[in-house]
């Protein structure tokens, strides 16, 4: 039983981080890790899929957001954008995940689907920009995994709980952390490189615009996951936390209890509590209130042709 | 809410679900309330009421917790492309749904109260979802208990007596299945009381069969995980 990151250090000291929390699973669920790295198969699958869909854009559900991806994809493939290939990939893929979740599209969630894109987005412009055996990524998502599932032994992971620390912050962590394992990586270097990139997301909160998961969601995955790979940069250069990350999370789990509650996801404050956040927020609710009076009137029209062809 | 949780989560809890959007608490857990629900009925619902507590009453509809909630009510899993329509497709079934908000206490801003009606039975579950498409419902038909849908569950209810256990268990036993965690609460010494024993193994059909037999058990109700 691995219950902190110091306790991952000792175990981990030496061996394969994936296998590490691959056999902490078998003890501790009964699922085989041959299981596991099928069912993360299928996942890292959906991921690719969704980054394929996403670069074609189309409006999200309350039609904020949706073309960053394709945007910034024409401009990576005309030769118009300065960044690096890695950075860029990273940050349409995250994007384009993000625009498949903002149109109700199936993704996986990691670790929460308005933190779907981070992860996803780092490891596979990783994978393709240094040319890494899609195997290795299925095991970096299995360090991913185990690297969320020790926060949430103390924190749950949602903004509504502590902020946008405890979704985008947790998913630079996991994906910070992966990213260092793919590199060639120790354990050590992984838990840093986690830690360096949680504790720069401290005191993020959650204030989306209408309540939507799409401002500033969306772009907001593509910042962090850039974030989560310099966070690896400094990792792998020998570059270490002073604050240990077991004492990251919980100073991220002190701060998402003292964030007034109108930020964290209640669309209460911040972003949302602008005027031009207010205003969206106005017409959101108007368009849903009419939707619920055309769907009243159909299912009452409805109603009334049944009375009738029954008399 | 940062409560530490009873029992550490898996990779592929925190590496998923494979979910349709856009928020594993709102879609993805709120899906899997549903879903409980319409489990614990057994039966296709003609009537589902949600009570939300006004954290959530006042975030659902953005993020298609509606969608999603109905979805889960009439048995959508939360990666199924339909959960986007739910709502047509549940008035086209004739289910009759209503919304409204309701102070549940002190409990994770995430949650809510479902009742939910079928031809024949009826079921009431309140619950949370606490983050990454991770549930913990912790009343379900007036009882308190602990049900997280994370593994197979056995759920009973019967005439509270002594031995109740001891019985149930070795069923279970015989049936070579590991039980995992076990939870009772009863309304009040020798009335109404409740068992959910969650296992590591599927229980065949015969098993079950014997625990229904058992004497005083009421109904005893065997939840797969939920996906």
């Amino acid at each position: 039983m691995i219950e902190s990151f110091k306790q991952l250090e000792e175990a981990g000291r030496d061996r394969d981080l994936a296998d590490v929390f691959l056999e902490v699973d078998e003890q501790e669920h009964g699922i085989p890790a041959e299981q596991i790295l099928a069912a993360l198969r299928k996942r890292r699958g959906v991921m690719r899929d969704c980054i394929e869909r996403g670069k074609g854009g189309g409006l999200s559900m309350g039609k904020l957001v949706g073309n960053e991806a394709r945007k910034l994809n024409e401009a990576f493939e005309a030769g118009r954008t300065f960044l690096d290939p890695l950075t860029i990939k990273a940050e349409i893929y995250a994007l384009s995940v993000m625009g498949e979740n903002s149109r109700m599209g199936v993704i996986v969630a990691a670790p929460t689907a308005g933190a779907g894109g981070v992860v996803p987005g780092m490891l596979m412009a990783l994978e393709e920009e240094r040319k890494i055996d899609p195997e290795k990524t299925v095991r970096a998502l299995a360090v991913a995994g185990g690297i969320g599932s020790i926060v949430a032994l103390s924190a749950n992971i949602s903004g509504a709980a502590g902020g946008c620390q405890n979704e985008v912050g947790v998913a630079a962590a996991m994906g910070a952390a992966s990213v260092a394992y793919m590199m060639g990586g120790t354990t050590r270097e992984s838990i840093h490189a986690a830690a360096i990139a949680l504790k720069n997301t401290l005191g993020l909160v959650c204030d989306p615009v209408g309540g939507l998961v799409e401002v500033p969601c969306v772009k907001r995955n593509a910042i962090f996951a850039v974030h989560g790979l310099t966070a690896a940069q400094l990792a792998l250069a020998g570059v270490e936390s002073v604050i240990p990350m077991d004492e990251v999370v919980e100073a991220m789990v002190r701060i998402g209890r003292a964030l007034p509650r109108g930020l964290r996801e209640t669309a209460e404050g911040g972003l949302a509590t602008t005027a031009t956040g207010c205003a969206i927020g106005t017409r959101l609710k108007d368009e849903a209130n009419q939707r619920r009076a055309e769907r009243a009137a159909e299912r009452e029209r409805v109603a009334q042709e049944r009375k009738g062809s029954e008399s | 809410m940062a409560v530490r949780h009873d029992r550490k989560v898996s990779i592929l809890d925190i590496m998923g679900p494979v979910m349709v959007g856009p928020s594993s608490s709102h879609t993805a857990g709120t899906a899997r309330l549903g879903r409980v629900a319409r489990e614990i009925l057994d039966e296709d619902p003609v009537e589902v009421r949600f009570f939300l507590h006004p954290p959530l009453a006042a975030t659902y509809r953005g993020h298609g917790s509606d969608f999603a909630l109905v979805g889960g009510a009439i048995g959508l899993n939360v990666d199924d492309p339909r959960i986007p329509e739910a709502i047509r497709i549940a008035e086209q079934m004739g289910v009759e749904i209503e919304f409204a908000e309701e102070d549940l206490g002190d409990v994770h801003p995430n949650t809510v109260r479902i009742e939910i009606k079928g031809k024949t039975k009826e079921a009431e579950i309140v619950g949370s979802s606490i983050g990454g498409g991770v549930i913990e419902v912790f009343r379900i038909n007036g009882f308190q208990t602990r049900f997280k849908g994370d593994s197979p569950s056995l759920l009973l209810f019967y005439r509270d007596r002594p031995g109740m256990i001891s019985e149930v268990t070795r069923i279970i036993a015989e049936e070579r299945i590991n039980i995992a965690s076990l939870y009772c609460s009863r309304k009040q010494r020798g009335k109404d009381a409740f068992m959910e024993i969650d296992v590591d193994s599927p229980l065949a059909r015969e098993g079950l069969e014997r625990i229904r037999a058992v004497p005083d058990v009421g109904e005893a109700k065997y939840l797969d995980r939920i996906t």
